[in-house]
């Protein structure tokens, strides 16, 4: 399907409103992405998404968006409380993916003499998955309940990490109204066999340094500075958040057919917010978000061991504080205002982050002044960025940015592009050191497979939806 | 990423589609089977009796540690009802390592339907 596009200024276009939808689409590119996206599918499914009911505002796209199963990758919905729906693949499988960045007081020459032996232990701390876990944890199955209700709450009372987190966490580290009852046995179990890992493909752990700082002020807010040593967690709910997404798209699939709701294309299926279906997901949902909280914190408590044991320093000493955690795949109610009046909206925000103005209530205290941060990261090879949000987003696309540089070769086609080369060593020549479970999963993700962050950043600045802060470029990449 | 297989019989093509979901996600596994999972599932029709055995592949790797070698269809009936086992060693990193992390089985343009020579299914992971 060939989707009409129209230009409304350099970096927003407009899908217009037409036959099945109920609204516009919007999406945020440069003349060069708009472009590139008219050659596959994402527009189109920007377009469906526009079709659901009870819509408020336009179906949204952020300029990493590219296709997924049902909603795109980089798209942001929300929907109304009485008349609008609740749908799993507005949120993806892996529920609650976030990223989050902590840093402290060490520099770049300090990491210098010790990068190797710190990514091996980085490796060696932070399990991966399957066949890669701590031997001095194991989840019970009354833990596993707990981490569900309570999130990054849970993980700090066993011992991860301090109360002082829980305040730079989107929602305090837990989403309110998870149900463990609304849980499959096989979810349960995928879960107490990966919390506390990594995961592998896109999912990384990655120390840096801070290359440039773009807002000076915004800057000693968050406390960057240039040189500075920091590190980039990404990961999710892993299987127990991938199962709860299949077994609710099977629920949904049928709820769609018994609330009558069209779908032009299957993997949109939803429930209204008001059904017990859509009820019952968001609960579900939320328990998965929590996991990922608190595999998040677990793993940060891992990184500071491995930190003061490399350095021979306390963690008090080196102070890798967490500047903040965010979630790309989550649906959540929030408080807008709407053609002049607050109302209460599903925000569905898939490969999309949120980002709230300065003095917004949910915006870190410590960081009214200048913003909620926005954690924007980039391929391996390239570079990663630190925005804070702005009046601007919350005005245009419910308070939401970009959430990373999204891939424009698939897997299969980075695998060609990466033959007879080796992507470690091509890294190691840069500074860069990679620590990975599989050479197959290097090699799909190159810097190549992905557009380059910066731009997709640009864009976002000059939407004026985020503003840039620092630049982070990596020095250890670990991966499972 | 997707998959694609083909079998003279629909036993056949889940055996298939098992076998190329495990080269996705291990490469190339050699070995004698030292211990076995049965396998019995039901759902709506062979498109989501698939999804459910791929799954259930997934499951028995991720979380019971099999690292699959041989797949036995004993039967699928008219129902979408399968009998199955899956054969294989204890997942043992060193001499076993997952190439890529498939995190789920899709719905997206799913099909298993009949083909020239018997069957053919089309699913599509999410790594």
């Amino acid at each position: 399907m060939n989707v009409k596009v129209e230009k409304i200024d350099a970096c927003r276009w407009r899908i217009p409103k037409e036959g099945d939808m109920r609204t516009e689409g919007l999406v945020f590119a440069s003349e060069a992405m708009i472009h590139a996206l008219m050659q596959e599918k994402a527009l189109e499914q920007v377009r469906n998404v526009a079709t659901l009911p009870g819509i408020v505002g336009p179906s949204l796209a952020m300029p990493d968006i590219h296709w997924g199963y049902g909603f795109p990758i980089g798209g942001v919905a929300a929907f109304s409380e009485q008349e609008g729906v609740v749908s799993p693949g507005g949120v993806g499988y892996d529920i609650n993916c976030g990223v989050r960045l902590l840093a402290g007081s060490l520099h770049l020459e300090e990491l210098l003499p010790v990068q190797a032996p710190l990514a091996d232990l980085l490796f060696r701390n932070v399990p991966s998955g399957v066949g890669s876990t701590r031997s001095d944890f194991r989840l019970t199955k009354g833990q596993e309940r707990r981490v569900l209700l309570d999130g990054a709450r849970w993980a700090v009372r066993e011992g991860f990490g301090t109360d002082a987190d829980l305040d730079h966490i989107e929602e305090g580290g837990v989403i309110l109204g998870a149900d463990p009852e609304l849980i499959s046995d096989r979810a349960l179990e995928r879960g107490r066999s990966q919390l506390g890992t990594l995961g592998s493909g896109n999912h990384f752990l990655e120390v840096q340094k801070v290359d440039r700082i773009f807002d000076a002020r915004a800057a000693e807010v968050l406390g960057l500075f240039e040189g500075q040593i920091t590190v980039s967690i990404h990961t999710g709910s892993r299987g127990l958040g991938y199962q709860i997404c299949d077994d609710h798209l099977r629920l949904m699939q049928a709820a769609s057919r018994k609330y009558g709701i069209h779908l032009p294309d299957r993997q949109l299926c939803c429930a209204p917010l008001t059904s017990p279906e859509g009820k019952q997901y968001l609960a579900a949902m939320a328990a998965g978000a929590n996991f990922a909280f608190a595999n998040r914190q677990m793993i940060t408590a891992w990184v500071r061991e491995s930190f003061s044991r490399i350095f021979g320093k306390g963690q008090e000493q080196i102070r890798m504080r967490l500047i903040y955690d965010v979630c790309h795949n989550i649906a959540k109610w929030e408080e807008h205002e709407v053609a002049g009046r607050m109302q209460r909206l599903c925000v569905h925000r898939k490969g999309a982050t949120r980002a709230f103005a300065p003095g917004h209530p949910k915006t870190p205290s410590a960081f009214a002044e200048v913003g909620q941060p926005v954690l924007i990261p980039g391929d391996m090879g390239r570079s990663s960025c630190v925005l804070v949000g702005t009046q601007k987003a919350m005005e245009e696309t419910f308070g939401s940015s970009c959430h990373g540089a999204g891939r424009v070769l698939s897997r299969h086609a980075a695998k060609k592009v990466s033959r007879g080369r080796d992507p470690v060593a091509e890294l190691a020549k840069r500074g860069i050191l990679i620590r990975a479970s599989s050479r197959a999963t290097v090699a799909e993700e190159i810097s190549e497979a992905y557009k380059d962050v910066n731009e997709v950043v640009e864009v976002m600045q000059q939407a004026g939806l985020a503003k840039i802060v620092a630049r982070l470029r990596p020095l250890i990449v670990v991966k499972g | 990423m997707g998959i694609e297989a083909f079998g003279e019989t629909l036993e056949e093509l889940f055996v298939h589609a098992a076998c190329a979901l495990r080269t996705v996600v291990l490469g190339e596994v050699q070995g004698e089977a030292e211990r076995s999972e049965a396998v019995e599932l039901r759902a709506d029709g062979p498109e989501a009796l698939m999804v459910d055995w791929l799954s259930e592949v997934l499951f028995l790797l991720e979380s019971r540690g099999l690292c699959p070698l041989e797949f036995h269809i004993e039967s699928i009936d008219d129902e979408a009802r399968l009998k199955a086992s899956v054969k294989g060693v204890d997942f043992r990193p060193g001499e076993h390592s997952i190439e890529r992390e498939v995190k789920a089985v899709t719905w997206h343009r799913l099909e298993v339907a009949p083909h020239e020579q018997g069957w053919r299914a089309v699913v599509y992971l999410d790594l």
